[in-house]
């Protein structure tokens, strides 16, 4: 590999210097004139959107950029990697909106343009990750975006709760990260290669010790495990979630998520595919038994948060706890091992994207006016807040699955590819799951709207900006909950991980 | 005569191990984050050994980047540590602890 | 033949023969005349004044933080240094573009004022404008007696 081909192979990682390109903008801007703060969201927005349009360009192709050999490289440009690309995007550009009317963000209004630079240091991170074929690259993109989001759940660094979430946060992450090396070197040693590409090549025809191997694949399955926070994986979770500011923990459990889970897929599916049959199940080399790993990280993220969510009382823990829920149930999709199984999750995200993102806004604008995030403090807010108590509502039922909405269409489709593999059993317990979470998330409406209370509640106002974004993250949820043919196209137009 | 490599292994599961049994019992923070650079070494000294073994450089280029990240792990861990040391006014991990279940 | 254990076994063994003669030849040929004034800290030939575990002003850490980081990102010029003669000129500007950024962050922080030093503010002793009479009267009178 020689200078020049790296040059040639930038063309496809443009999305990737347009997000570059803005971070170094705006450290230039807060740089040049430390003054003025309004412009940075702008130019955040800018980038965001010139990034998008080459993501948007880039769907259809299939390459392999940066080349350690002649058939696989470290950087993987495919449509699954455009998907999530999509999906980062679309959560930045919300969150960005939260950060301008966060009053959590405004105290701090001094450090923005730290702020939106680290915020782009993660969005780097996650655009990395999801198209990286390599251990080195995912590593160090993993890193990059663990990097940014421990400095950003502590940014408002005079309150002790911010601080505390931050040291849990880069306690847990190092070791899960230390873990993860370790497991990669091994992986590396067995085999001599960190492409996942040659990885599988070397592992269809050699033998291993069996016993190192598993062990290195479990270990990086931790480090994995962590960022998508699953189950054994989930102690930071609450913590960080409830500490951090309100638009970094909405990010965090909606971006950093679902670039977690794009190399989880992504890892599981180069790493140990042997072949795939002409219905698009996944058969995978017979030396790990994937499927029962992920039921069992599936099966103890739902059941673990839908039950420690219904004793909480602070909102933002309570949407962590279901947050790590969900994440059972898009384990579930990869569980079917099969493309019905992939699209299903993929569909599940965009959904949950629109709906956790939601929720988050909800209880940022009522925290901002009541300075509260306890779900005591919401009695009888129902009639004093109308529109942001039936949006509430409306991503609360989303979020449990409720069927005029788009969550109810989200997890059909994981059911029907669970029960279209033989998953009963595993069926079942989702859904019980699912009955289990709709105790709480009714709990917070009826706080709203069913308990009287005599003293004074004070009179929410919603600005006009605020409410069109509310209703940006509303209406898809309407919209895909009666007519989804679009978003399950969209879905299996992107399931081609490169190779396959 | 050779240092076998199952020594150059021992010694980074040994280190690795070091790291984690620091991380699980040690209270103090700064020594929770000495114990996190300690288990990221020892996959350093893994990668170099391997890649000494195997005779390719991924492993040596690899190690760069871990030390690079490793770094910034620290600096920021740190930063954190001071700003919470600011708040609360301890670095003890038991005391660190206004979240509960 | 030694083995290369071998070999290291014996420079250790001859660093712990260096220590170990050299201890107690001096304990053999010493006058030995304990007081006990010997046994008493000081600092600087003075009597040590309050511990000596004091906390270091926080700008030191700042300042490693920052050392430490750059210190470190350095050693991403060496396989470049090792590569970039066969590359010619894009070689070159990859190393820059590189550089450029670490300056980048190098004026950022000069420019925030992370890389000042933050003296301690001395308390005046002539008295502001801002402080209350009452209160300025009283610390006249202070300053008086």
């Amino acid at each position: 590999m020689n200078i020049d081909s790296i040059i040639s192979d930038l063309i496809f990682i443009k999305p990737e210097i347009a997000i570059a390109a803005t971070l170094v903008l705006i450290v230039l801007v807060d740089l040049i004139s430390p003054k003025s703060k309004t412009a940075l969201p702008y130019i955040s927005l800018l980038g965001i959107a010139i990034a998008g349009v080459f993501v948007v360009q880039q769907f259809g192709t299939a390459e392999f950029a940066f080349k350690t050999s002649l058939s696989s490289g470290m950087f993987a440009a495919d449509d699954f990697g455009s998907f999530f690309k999509i999906i980062v995007l679309l959560a930045s550009v919300f969150v960005i909106f939260f950060s301008i009317s966060s009053s959590e963000i405004k105290s701090v209004n001094d450090h923005l343009g730290e702020y939106y630079t680290l915020m782009f240091g993660m969005i780097l991170g996650m655009f990395f990750m999801v198209s990286a074929s390599d251990l080195v690259l995912i590593f160090i993109s993993i890193e990059l975006l663990s990097l940014s989001s421990y400095v950003l759940a502590g940014f408002v660094k005079n309150t002790v709760r911010s601080s505390e979430a931050s040291l849990k946060y880069v306690i847990y992450g190092g070791v899960s990260s230390g873990i993860m090396l370790f497991g990669i070197s091994l992986i590396y040693g067995l085999t001599g290669t960190t492409n996942l590409y040659e990885i599988n090549s070397i592992i269809q025809i050699q033998s291993f010790p069996h016993i190192t191997f598993l062990i290195a694949t479990l270990f990086i399955t931790v480090g994995l495990g962590f960022k998508i926070s699953a189950a054994p994986f989930h102690f930071w979770t609450p913590d960080v979630y409830e500490g951090a500011p309100l638009p970094i923990t909405a990010y965090l459990s909606v971006a950093s998520k679902a670039a977690g889970f794009a190399v989880l897929i992504r890892f599981i599916k180069i790493t140990f595919i042997n072949s795939i049959d002409h219905h698009g199940n996944w058969e995978l080399l017979n030396i790990i038994d994937w499927r029962s790993i992920i039921v069992l990280l599936s099966i103890l993220s739902m059941t673990l948060g839908n039950f420690t969510a219904l004793w909480q009382d602070n909102l933002k823990r309570m949407l962590a706890y279901s947050s790590i829920a969900q994440a059972g149930y898009m384990l579930l999709g990869i569980a079917v091992l099969s493309d019905q199984g992939l699209t299903a999750t993929m569909i599940y995200f965009i959904v949950y994207l629109f709906m956790n993102l939601g929720a988050f806004f909800v209880v940022m604008l009522i925290a901002n006016e009541i300075g509260s995030e306890d779900i005591e403090d919401y009695k009888g807010l129902g009639k004093t807040m109308p529109f942001l108590g039936v949006t509430l509502a409306f991503f609360l039922l989303s979020l449990a699955g409720i069927p005029p909405t788009a969550g109810f269409i989200g997890k059909v489709v994981l059911f029907i590819a669970l029960v279209d593999a033989n998953m009963i059993a595993v069926a079942v317990i989702a859904l019980l799951n699912t009955v289990v979470s709709l105790y709480y998330y009714v709990r917070v409406l009826k706080n709203l709207y069913l308990v009287q209370v005599d003293e004074e509640k004070p009179v929410i106002k919603l600005s006009f900006a605020n409410g069109f974004v509310i209703i940006l993250l509303a209406a898809p949820i309407l919209i895909f909950g009666v007519y989804f043919t679009p978003i399950v196209n969209f879905a299996k137009n992107s399931i081609n991980i490169l190779g396959f | 005569m050779q240092i076998p490599i199952e020594y150059y292994l021992i010694l980074s599961a040994a280190l690795f191990m070091t790291g984690i049994v620091g991380v699980l019992i040690r209270r103090n923070a700064i020594i929770v984050f000495m114990s996190i650079e300690l288990m990221l070494n020892s996959a350093n000294l893994t990668l170099i050994t391997f890649s000494s073994y195997l005779g390719n450089s991924i492993g040596q280029i690899f190690v760069f980047f871990v030390m690079a990240v490793a770094a910034a792990e620290a600096a920021i861990g740190l930063a954190i540590i001071i700003a919470l040391f600011r708040n609360k006014l301890t670095v003890n991990l038991d005391e660190i602890n206004i979240f509960k279940w | 033949m030694l083995t290369e254990f071998g070999k290291v076994f014996a420079f250790i063994l001859t660093a712990v023969m260096f220590v170990l003669i050299a201890v107690f030849a001096a304990k053999l040929i010493r006058p030995a005349r304990p007081t006990k004034e010997k046994l008493t800290t000081y600092e600087c030939g003075e009597n040590p004044e309050g511990s000596p575990w004091v906390k270091f002003n926080i700008r030191f850490y700042v300042v490693a933080l920052i050392f430490l980081i750059f210190d470190v990102e350095v050693v991403m010029l060496i396989p470049w240094a090792l590569v970039y003669q066969d590359s010619g000129m894009l070689g070159f500007l990859v190393g820059a573009i590189f550089l450029i950024l670490l300056g980048l962050g190098m004026a950022y922080e000069w420019r925030k004022g992370d890389l000042e030093w933050a003296r301690p503010k001395i308390t005046p002793l002539v008295l502001t404008k801002t402080e209350p009479p009452e209160e300025k009267q009283e610390k006249e009178l202070n300053l008086g007696e």
